[in-house]
């Protein structure tokens, strides 16, 4: 037979549906009427011509299995069949395919991020043969544990650079800065992008090709490489923008490339905008060893181990540590031990290098599992549903099967049923996912630091889509499939008895789905809590109405006087405008990461072990920020010309600390300042405030008064909306003729807010994630209960007939529901328990077992099982027992 | 394809030789010429003739056409390919084979 009749067989069975027939029709007369030739009677010859046949349906369906190519056309069937059966249950396919889409949907938007941000190779060739630096770091006594190091110097890069020179080529990457830029044309609109300085030959490094121009830079000379995203996005891939001049921060760049398309730079997430050479990098930077502020990235030479380049770089490294140790006199011994014994570490980084990995990879890791539980339900709560189905069912297959139809091909049309139910959900699934990645990615995002994926559509993520849908159908179907195609044909035909099994089948998914669904919303409580305690924490200052202004001094101010005034006379003239409550300097906002930490001298001992913060603010902070003054006086604006002793206003945590007691007006004591030690005298006690993170205790914090400086924030207390005061700034530095720019504005919420993102992260999605299991938990609780009142509406008739209360009834019903959650919470609990001890550390205050997580999640538990359980129920104890009686 | 020597193939190897022997014939015919032949000794279940033929069909050794037989009613007519008919020529060496093999064995042991 040729391919086409076999297709056209396929499409359209009928035809060799009744070819078949009419060939057996032929042979059966044939039969009879020889039979009839020796004398039989008409009838008896028609029965023994069928007897002599044998069994037809199973004839028929050898018969088709041999004549269409690999079952196609038993598929299509099966197919139309399924799709006829979904469209006879609406309720049902709905349910299944909408629960399945969600659960689908958010697993491949969480897989897409995961991939993006930690599975997927860089797009470079050879990926396998990257390897990244880092050191273990030093981690302060009674500290917390030391965090990785993966900072190193230029001079160290050289030195690396030439000691690996025949192992291995290293590129150096700073870190990312957002900037302005700009075309040289002037007017033209300033834009904020993200800029990266590497090594001259990087790109060649790393196998990076250009999609214009060229990518090596010449040293020392104002060039910059565009990504092909920014090329795109900014110059609509105008082929014509190399030789092209930009705009970066004031200085001017000629454009000499583009890099290839998909590549954003060596970390996943955080995209760079432009590519700058290094030796533009602040000239100190260049040769001072002390500023560790690159990364450094290299690639393997063909037949070489990252064991043999970790053996060349390590006696340079160990000379570069000797070199530090010896550089801060100070350095407490336990440190200079670390910093001795520590060796360069190189790792493999075909995924890049990121710190994304390090905030992230955790929380990210745990929203897959949520999600993966979120299905786990949702199969669950499709097999039962499906169970549930099958009964309706059962006098139909017990038909099929006695008549001859084989068990597998019956398994397999259910199967084929789960499948287009899946592949439905899927597709639905995968429309979820397009628009919940980015919106999943924007949770993590902020201003200042934006992360971005390239979340566009990807064969790997299609193929897990696919694959997840392909799995569930397996999953919830296979069971349901095999226990309805098992039908005792003659059991099931008389009565309903064979059911049992079938409701015990319906408890074990419900049970599944009630544990999955307790871890969920366990965890989901957990992070919710975990952020609103967050959100409770007190700062020690007031952050609403506060705004935080990041202010540049275009034109160099030479000296330092200089520079503070031009500070000072923007303050005080902001200050004094109607609606401004009061307005104070910084060299940096709080909750950003930026820091001075120094070791503390108290006269008559050493120097301390840990390292303090040192924030330098100007006169009015306290009073700006609502940081409360525990005794002694604000700066003043003479404080930072002081010479000789300077004043330092300290917190409570530090006066405890350092001195026992909070009456330490007056006390001196000393900070390393270079190879000196710079004296101060406390003018003031401050009440403790938290500087960068609201999940430790507020640390001990020395405040000096702020010096000039070319970039400071201005700290805005006012009710009025951001853009009026942007407005209001701009028009006082015009004033004052200083040359002064307003670089970023945001208010002091946003930036406290944004070290939460995690936490947000978190609580959204577990938030979310719990309740949407425990909706599907209420559905598939609400159908079980469904079908048992169903099954068991003669048992309630009898008992009704019989004089049973309805209270009695419905209290019947209840303890099954109640034995089935109670079952399903035991399991879930410690479930639960084991997940909360993996989370600890994402979680800030909940403790392992407590009580305010467990009590909620069992209460809505409770709540949840009884509005599941409430309509059967209902439905169970209006039985009208004639009604039912009759029915059988 | 069959095991060699499994009853389907036994069947094949009948099928094959009758509908060669006889020549386009419908299944009533390979049943009825098959039982005969073997004096009723051979009496197979006659729906699973039809399998049995549209494999053969499938594999290309039969081929099979529509007619419109004496009794002026639509019947299916099969016949042996060029491919049947190398088929039935091994099919047939290996019974012989085996089925000496078989009876030496019955009789020297």
């Amino acid at each position: 037979m040729s391919w086409l009749s076999r297709l056209m067989n396929a499409v359209n069975p009928r035809r060799l549906d009744e070819d078949l027939a009419d060939e057996i029709r032929d042979h059966r007369e044939r039969r009879a009427a020889a039979l009839r030739a020796k004398g039989v009677a008409a009838a008896e010859a028609r029965r023994q011509a069928d007897v002599r046949f044998g069994n037809l349906t199973r004839l028929r369906e050898e018969s088709r299995g041999i004549r269409l190519w690999a079952g196609l056309e038993g598929t299509l069937q099966d197919l139309r069949y399924a799709w006829r059966g979904l469209r006879k249950a609406p309720a049902f396919a709905a349910t299944a395919v909408l629960s399945l889409a969600l659960a689908i949907g958010a697993n491949t938007a969480i897989y897409s991020i995961v991939d993006a941000a930690i599975l997927r190779p860089l797009p470079v060739p050879k990926p396998s043969e990257l390897f990244r630096l880092s050191w273990p770091g030093a981690s302060d006594p009674g500290g917390p544990p030391a965090a990785e190091r993966n900072s190193f110097s230029y001079p160290m890069y050289l030195q690396f650079a030439a000691v690996s020179k025949s192992a291995a080529r290293l590129t150096l990457f700073s870190f990312r800065q957002r900037v302005e830029a700009q075309d040289p044309s002037p007017g033209a609109p300033v834009e904020k992008i993200t800029r990266q300085f590497v090594s001259e030959d990087a790109f060649e490094a790393l196998g990076v090709r250009p999609a214009a121009g060229r990518l090596v830079m010449p040293a020392h000379t104002a060039v910059v490489v565009l990504s092909y995203d920014y090329w795109k996005r900014h110059f609509q891939a105008d082929p014509a923008i190399v030789g092209r001049n930009l705009r970066i921060d004031l200085q001017t760049y000629e454009i000499v490339g583009v890099a290839r398309e998909g590549f954003f730079g060596v970390e996943p997430g955080r995209f760079v905008d432009v590519w700058l050479p290094a030796s533009l990098y602040d000239a100190r930077a260049l040769v001072d060893p002390g500023w560790n502020w690159f990364q450094i990235v290299g690639r393997l030479l063909p037949g070489v181990s990252r064991e043999q380049v970790q053996a060349r770089l390590q006696p340079s490294f160990h000379q570069f540590q000797l070199a530090r140790v010896n550089r801060v006199s100070t350095m407490p011994l336990s440190i200079r031990k670390q910093f001795l014994g520590s060796a360069i570490q190189v790792h493999g980084a075909p995924t890049g290098v990121t710190d994304f990995q390090k905030i992230f990879g955790r929380a990210l890791w745990i929203v897959f599992g949520v999600a993966a539980g979120i299905l786990l339900i949702a199969c669950a709560n499709v097999a039962s549903l499906l169970l549930a189905r099958s009964t309706a069912r059962a006098a139909e297959m017990a038909m099929r099967i006695s008549l001859g139809a084989a068990r597998t091909r019956l398994v397999r049309q259910m199967l084929t049923e789960s499948l287009l139910l899946s592949l439905i959900a899927g597709a639905l699934g995968w429309l979820v996912a397009r628009s919940g990645g980015p919106l999943l990615v924007s949770l993590l995002s902020r201003d200042s630091d934006p992360v971005e994926f390239a979340l566009a559509i990807d064969t790997r993520v299609l193929l897990f889509c696919i694959g997840v849908s392909m799995a569930s159908a397996v999953f919830f179907g296979l069971v349901p499939a095999w226990q309805a195609s098992g039908v005792q044909p003659v059991v099931s035909l008389r009565s309903s008895a064979g059911q049992a099994a079938k409701l015990r089948m319906g408890k074990v998914f419900v049970t599944i789905q009630v544990a999955c669904a307790f871890c969920l919303v366990m965890a989901g409580a957990a992070f919710l809590f975990s952020l609103g305690k967050l959100f409770r924490v007190d700062p020690g200052f007031d952050a609403r109405n506060v705004a935080v202004v990041d202010i540049t001094a275009e034109t160099r101010k030479e000296t330092e006087e200089a520079r503070r005034s031009l500070m000072v006379q923007l303050q005080s003239r902001i200050a004094s405008e109607s609606g401004v409550e009061a307005a104070a300097l910084a060299e940096w906002s709080i909750f950003q990461g930026t820091g001075w930490d120094q070791q503390i001298v108290i006269p008559g001992k050493g120097p301390s072990e840990r390292q303090e913060i040192f924030y330098p603010v100007s006169a009015g902070y306290f009073a700006t920020l609502r940081t409360r003054l525990l005794s002694g006086r604000d700066f003043a604006t003479r404080d930072s010309r002081a010479t000789g002793l300077k004043p330092a206003i300290v917190n409570a945590a530090f006066a405890r600390k350092y001195f026992n007691s909070l009456d330490v007006l007056g006390r001196e004591f000393g900070h390393l300042l270079g190879r000196s030690i710079e004296h101060r005298v406390i003018v003031g006690v401050a009440s403790d405030a938290h500087y960068n993170d609201l999940r430790t205790s507020a640390e001990p914090t020395v405040y000096v008064p702020a010096q000039g400086s070319d970039a400071f924030v201005l700290y805005i207390r006012s009710p009025l909306p951001l853009g009026a005061l942007v407005r209001m700034l701009e028009r006082e530095a015009h004033a004052i003729g200083s040359g002064t720019r307003v670089r970023e504005v945001m208010t002091l919420e946003t930036i406290v807010g944004n070290t939460l993102l995690r936490e947000k992260l978190l609580a959204a999605v577990g938030g979310a994630f719990a309740f949407f299991g425990l909706l599907l938990a209420a559905i598939g609780l609400f159908g079980l209960l469904s079908y048992s009142v169903g099954r068991r509406t003669k048992e309630i008739g009898i008992r009704a007939a019989l004089g049973a209360q309805r209270t009695e009834i419905i209290s019947l019903l209840l303890k099954d529901v109640g034995g089935l959650v109670s079952g399903g919470l035991l399991i879930g609990l410690a479930g639960a328990l084991a997940l909360m001890s993996l989370l600890q550390s994402l979680l800030f205050g909940i403790r392992v077992v407590d009580p305010l997580v467990i009590g909620t999640a069992m209460g809505l538990f409770l709540a949840t099982g009884l509005l599941a359980a409430s309509l059967p129920a209902h439905r169970a104890a209006m039985v009208d027992p004639m009604l039912a009686l009759r029915e059988e | 394809m069959a095991k060699p020597n499994s009853a389907q193939s036994a069947l094949d190897l009948l099928v094959l030789t009758v509908v060669e022997r006889r020549g386009p014939v419908h299944g009533y015919g390979i049943a009825t010429a098959i039982e005969d032949l073997s004096q009723e000794a051979l009496r197979v279940e006659e729906g699973s003739l039809y399998p049995a033929l549209h494999r053969m069909e499938e594999l290309g050794w039969l081929a099979a056409e529509w007619k419109v037989s004496e009794t002026s009613r639509r019947a299916r007519f099969y016949r042996v390919t060029k491919v049947g008919k190398k088929q039935l020529l091994s099919e047939s060496e290996r019974w012989s084979s085996f089925s000496t093999g078989v009876s030496r064995v019955l009789r020297h042991a």
